[in-house]
């Protein structure tokens, strides 16, 4: 919740009209990121990401379970997303559950494709352990410690993250069950995969104020909009999901604009958290 | 099961009078008006407070003391084994009440009449004594806010296993069957704000295992006032004073 004087209002408007923000930035110009990872040892995988002020954690729990009877041969990820009451009072009690189910299912888009799983930022075949019997779920959690503007673009690096710091235990499968019978198993303690994250895509937040649009708005600016783009992106650059929030119409011509302006800003966005995620897990390894 | 070894360790190598380890950080949540995290071992809580300011809710105003609220949650992951709870169950509940009554106890609410405290407590990794860290990040909490109390509540638990008693329970001692005393003192006043047991324990026994855990309340304490003596100090040279 944020309340703006009338001049507050338009110093915000104005800056971004003249491409230069409160906080000195430009309009398609990031918020310094930190990643840490391994913060939740209880975890499969974990991670936390703060943007300026805003502070996610996100963890991957998983567990054997049955993959669904449409798709045999693949594995099951959910994700949820809940919102701490010490990110804002506003969400105390039932108060952040429409958030939290709003940035659930925008993330559900963006990252694990459609229903049959086509398009999934993660491989979901490589999480079948015996096809139509035993797959892995991933359970992937986020909690908004802080909120302060762009909490899908933050939660999208912290999943990102966490998926990189995952490691699924390896699982040996008992030799010779007869089909029909319930197979043996046994998890490793000690042999762990890795998995292939570089095909996890980006989620970037053009946030339309007044005639332009920004990247990583914060809290004010976030109030100023007219309606913001959330577009998934790649490596590849390759669109993975599409969100439009906000109240305000806009123009075909400009989403499009601003489709290739995401591809372009993603790039560097990539990059970035790329090198982030790997000096936090060299830091990580170092410590252990 | 065997929770003291013959050489008089425990499962985690601590002696049966060894804290686990503590960490505490001050301003863990930039926007609120005071937050920390405090680490008991593997347990992990952030505590934000926002206020004091007005009061929300008009007919919860009161005209002599200030309005404490107090919210605990646990991340889905928290726990070992993943658990998808709605907020408010009744475990919740139960601690948040506990954990306002006791930082009421402490907080001089008569001084700001017509306004409202609120503490939130979201628990990162629950490993046994999540109400002790709970409370302890909540006086940190509370005092990063600069708001007045009477003194620094700080909470520890103790337990009676193996016939021996033993300080500050992780979650596989916490759940052996065993008696858990949790304590909450108000060190310098040396008052009791808190005080809950569960299973049965011989009078003789529940003073000494009393004993221990205010022993490690004021250990706590010290630590706690160490720490708020540390970010004073930082504050004071950021101010350039």
């Amino acid at each position: 919740m944020v309340g703006l004087s009338l001049g507050e209002q338009h110093f915000i408007q104005g800056g971004i009209a003249q491409d230069l923000r409160c906080d000195g930035r430009k309009r398609l110009a990031y918020r310094p990121i930190s990643v840490e990872t391994g913060v939740i040892p209880q975890a499969n995988g974990s991670a936390r990401v703060r943007m300026g002020a805003t502070d996610v954690i996100a963890s991957v729990k998983a567990e054997l379970g049955k993959p669904s009877l449409l798709q045999p041969n693949k594995g099951k990820v959910s994700i949820y997303i809940d919102c701490s009451s010490t990110a804002e009072p506003a969400f105390e009690g039932r108060g952040g559950d429409e958030l939290s189910a709003e940035l659930s299912t925008a993330l559900q888009r963006c990252l694990l494709g459609g229903k049959s799983g086509a398009g999934a930022g993660i491989d979901l075949s490589s999480l079948v352990v015996i096809d139509g019997k035993i797959c892995w779920d991933l359970y992937i959690d986020g909690l908004v410690v802080f909120s302060d503007g762009n909490l899908l673009d933050a939660l999208g690096a912290a999943i990102k993250a966490a998926l990189s710091n995952t490691g699924i235990p390896r699982v040996h499968v008992a030799a010779g069950a007869s089909s029909d019978e319930k197979p043996e198993i046994d998890v490793s303690d000690e042999e762990f995969l890795q998995f292939d994250t570089s095909a996890v895509p980006v989620i970037i937040t053009l946030t339309k104020v007044g005639k332009h649009y920004i990247v990583d708005a914060t809290s004010e600016e976030e109030s100023q909009m007219s309606s913001a783009v959330s577009i998934s992106v790649n490596r590849q650059r390759c669109i993975c999901g599409i969100t439009k929030r906000g109240g305000a119409g806009l123009d075909p011509s400009i989403i499009l604009d601003m489709i290739s302006v995401a591809q372009h800003v993603s790039e560097q966005l990539i990059n970035k958290l790329d090198s982030e995620i790997a000096s936090a897990e060299a830091g990580d390894d170092d410590e252990s | 099961m065997e929770y003291v070894s013959p050489e008089g360790l425990r499962l985690d190598g601590r002696r049966p009078m060894e804290m686990r380890q503590i960490r505490a950080e001050i301003g863990a949540v930039s926007k609120a008006d005071g937050s920390a995290v405090f680490e008991m071992g593997n347990t992990k809580v952030i505590a934000a407070v926002y206020g004091p300011r007005q009061v929300q809710n008009k007919s919860q105003q009161m005209n002599d003391q200030a309005l404490v609220r107090c919210e605990y949650s646990m991340a889905n992951f928290s726990t070992g084994d993943r658990m998808r709870k709605p907020k408010g169950d009744r475990r919740s509940t139960e601690i948040s009440l506990v954990i306002r009554q006791t930082m009421e106890a402490s907080i001089l609410t008569h001084l700001m009449p017509h306004s409202q405290i609120d503490i939130f407590v979201q628990v990162l990794q629950a490993d046994g004594g999540t109400r002790s860290a709970c409370i302890n990040a909540a006086t940190l909490a509370l005092a990063d806010a600069g708001i007045p109390m009477r003194d620094l509540v700080t909470s520890c638990s103790a337990g009676y296993l193996n016939s021996t008693p033993l300080l500050d329970l992780n979650y596989v001692e916490d759940s052996a069957g065993g008696a858990d005393v949790t304590l909450g003192i108000l060190p310098k006043l040396d008052k009791v704000t808190l005080l809950q047991m569960d299973s049965k324990l011989p009078i003789d026994i529940l003073e000494n295992v009393m004993q221990l855990a205010i022993e490690g309340c004021k250990a706590v304490a010290n630590y706690i006032r160490e720490i708020l003596l540390e970010n004073t100090k930082q504050l004071e040279f950021r101010r350039g004073v």
